[in-house]
């Protein structure tokens, strides 16, 4: 009885990993991830609407703007050389896009973490007045009425009227299978054949675990804290970041740590995008961090890197790129 | 055997289902001791004689569980309602496979609690659709209620409370428990016009944010609710 009990047991382990793993691989590499698949099993057809809606302006009160609008995948999800978001009628938002990867992981979502659960994040920018300005009411009624997505709703759920509920988990779906670990980083940490770093990038990597990991933390790259990494206050925006939602003074000007995974194509840095480049980054960190009172503490010490230096974390930085993950054709929209 | 065992489950089944039954629980919105009509104008302050009306009023009922005494006799299953007064349909709620027992006490919150916030994107009562989720700060709200009185100096007179907010320090979330004197279906009055008159409009007109001030609003809120 007790056997039967720990097979049967054993079954549905491996059944309800099956599941996953089809459509959800953790990279060797990785933790386990943090989105609690259990409440939003995935399926091809819900990962197949949910590109469908991320790649549809319809989300947008004018039907102009899409989520790819602003996270192209070529370059990360991200949009490169805007410091920060476009909406529809040529309005301008006050945070730079962030690049979509590895979400799964993710705590908390935005750079304030106003959102702290993957299937609620796109709420944010669907009825924030600066990118899509519209309602997700308004956006389940159009998405009823459009035959193409009546089917689409229909293979995913065995409902062909769409739901606010329903909408934003194939939304979540498409999000969580954008896993970028096939960066020659990856590659090596897993000591796959033929892959090593050069002497530049391995002192480049010494270099970062010394002065970057506290905060952009291996595997992913983030300890998905909120930190005050010593930037001046942007006068016009005067955004003061994590306070903003928890309402804690200690919190000001802190923001989201952000992952440096494909970091050399997710130009402008910050969550301003004040930074066209990595060699200006570097600067900050080592020539102007601006003391305050809830700058980082890993900041108080000034970080010392010389020309030599910065090449070679530069160097390291740029293995975190994965042109694997940059064109893989899943992530492209389909012609309906 | 096998029969034996079939007509035994079907005999258990019958039984359980004599002894089960649906209970209905009633949220009636009043103002001065009539039923709220929307968009109606009413005097809060006889004194001040302000013209206030309601234009809406939607507030999340949870959890909802019946005692006798300390006992523990029912607990509804997926218990998430969402109250609406542009629809009265919606002040009732049908509790089912409700057992044959006594009870003097109900028991339900007001809003929705941390855990179920924390799930990600529901349905039903509880989808964002029913535009009662905040999208600039992720959450349900527990209560809103929004109107027009001359008491409010804002534009066109408008105050709008959205009270919610689902974590520390900011929980609002409100436990409701009320003593119920018979067995009959219960009717709770929700009497609007005492949280606007406590509130002071003067002064509070506009929260939509989680807060402390939300935090003792919704205790405010939680107190308007009574056995008719």
């Amino acid at each position: 009885m007790k056997k039967l009990f720990v097979i049967s047991a054993l079954i549905i382990i491996v059944l309800s990993f099956k599941t996953i793993d089809d459509l959800f691989v953790v990279p060797k590499n990785f933790p386990k991830p943090v989105y609690d698949f259990s409440n939003n099993p995935l399926s091809a057809d819900k990962i197949a609407l949910g590109k469908a809606l991320f790649y549809d302006p319809i989300l947008s009160k004018d039907n102009t703007i899409s989520c790819s609008s602003c996270h192209l995948s070529y370059t990360a999800f991200t949009h490169t050389d805007h410091n920060v978001s476009h909406g529809i009628d040529n309005r301008i938002g006050v945070r730079n896009a962030p690049a979509l990867m590895n979400l799964a992981w993710n705590k908390h979502f935005m750079w304030d973490g106003a959102v702290h659960q993957l299937d609620m994040q796109a709420l944010a920018p669907i009825s924030n007045h600066d990118e899509m300005d519209e309602t997700i009411e308004n956006v389940v009624s159009k998405l009823q009425q459009s035959n193409k997505y009546k089917q689409l709703f229909y293979k995913a759920f065995n409902d062909s009227n769409a739901t606010g509920e329903h909408t934003l988990k194939s939304i979540a779906q498409f999000m969580v299978t954008l896993i970028s670990a096939n960066s020659k980083y990856d590659k090596v940490i897993r000591k796959e054949t033929g892959y090593s770093f050069t002497e530049n990038e391995l002192k480049g990597y010494n270099l970062f675990k010394q002065n970057c990991a506290s905060c952009h933390t291996e595997p992913l790259f983030t300890n998905n804290e909120f930190e005050n990494n010593g930037l001046t206050t942007d006068k016009f925006l005067n955004d003061i970041g994590r306070a903003k939602i928890s309402q804690n003074p200690n919190d000001s000007f802190k923001f989201k740590v952000p992952s440096l995974r494909n970091v050399e194509l997710s130009y402008p840095y910050m969550h301003d995008g004040r930074f066209p480049n990595l060699q200006m980054v570097l600067f900050h960190y080592t020539e102007d961090i601006h003391q305050n009172p809830t700058l980082s503490k890993q900041l108080k010490k000034k970080i010392v890197l010389g020309e030599a230096d910065k090449n070679n974390l530069i160097a390291f930085l740029k293995t975190l790129t994965d042109e694997e993950f940059l064109q893989n054709p899943k992530f492209q929209p389909e012609r309906y | 055997m096998k029969h034996s065992i079939i007509l035994l489950v079907l005999f258990i089944g019958i039984k359980l289902n004599a002894q089960t039954n649906e209970f209905l629980v009633k949220f009636k919105p009043i103002v001065k001791q009539q039923e709220l009509k929307l968009n109606e104008s009413f005097n809060l302050f006889y004194i001040l004689k302000d013209s206030t009306q309601i234009t809406k009023l939607k507030f999340y009922i949870s959890a909802i569980q019946l005692y006798n005494d300390k006992e523990l006799v029912y607990t509804e299953k997926n218990s998430y309602h969402l109250i609406d007064a542009s629809d009265t349909n919606s002040y009732f709620i049908n509790l089912k496979a409700f057992p044959n027992k006594a009870f003097n006490n109900i028991k339900f919150n007001l809003g929705i609690d941390s855990a179920t916030n924390a799930k990600g994107a529901l349905g039903g009562a509880l989808d964002p659709t029913k535009g009662m989720y905040w999208a600039w700060h992720s959450g349900y709200i527990n209560f809103k209620l929004e109107g027009i009185s001359n008491l409010c100096n804002t534009r066109n007179n408008g105050f709008e409370f959205h009270l919610g907010g689902f974590s520390y320090p900011n929980n609002s979330l409100q436990t409701i428990k009320l003593d119920v004197s018979n067995n009959k279906a219960i009717i709770i009055n929700v009497d609007v016009a005492k949280f606007l008159a406590e509130v002071g409009l003067g002064k509070t007109n506009m929260i939509m944010t989680p807060s402390k001030t939300a935090v003792e609003l919704s205790k405010q809120a939680a107190g308007i609710f009574s056995i008719n």
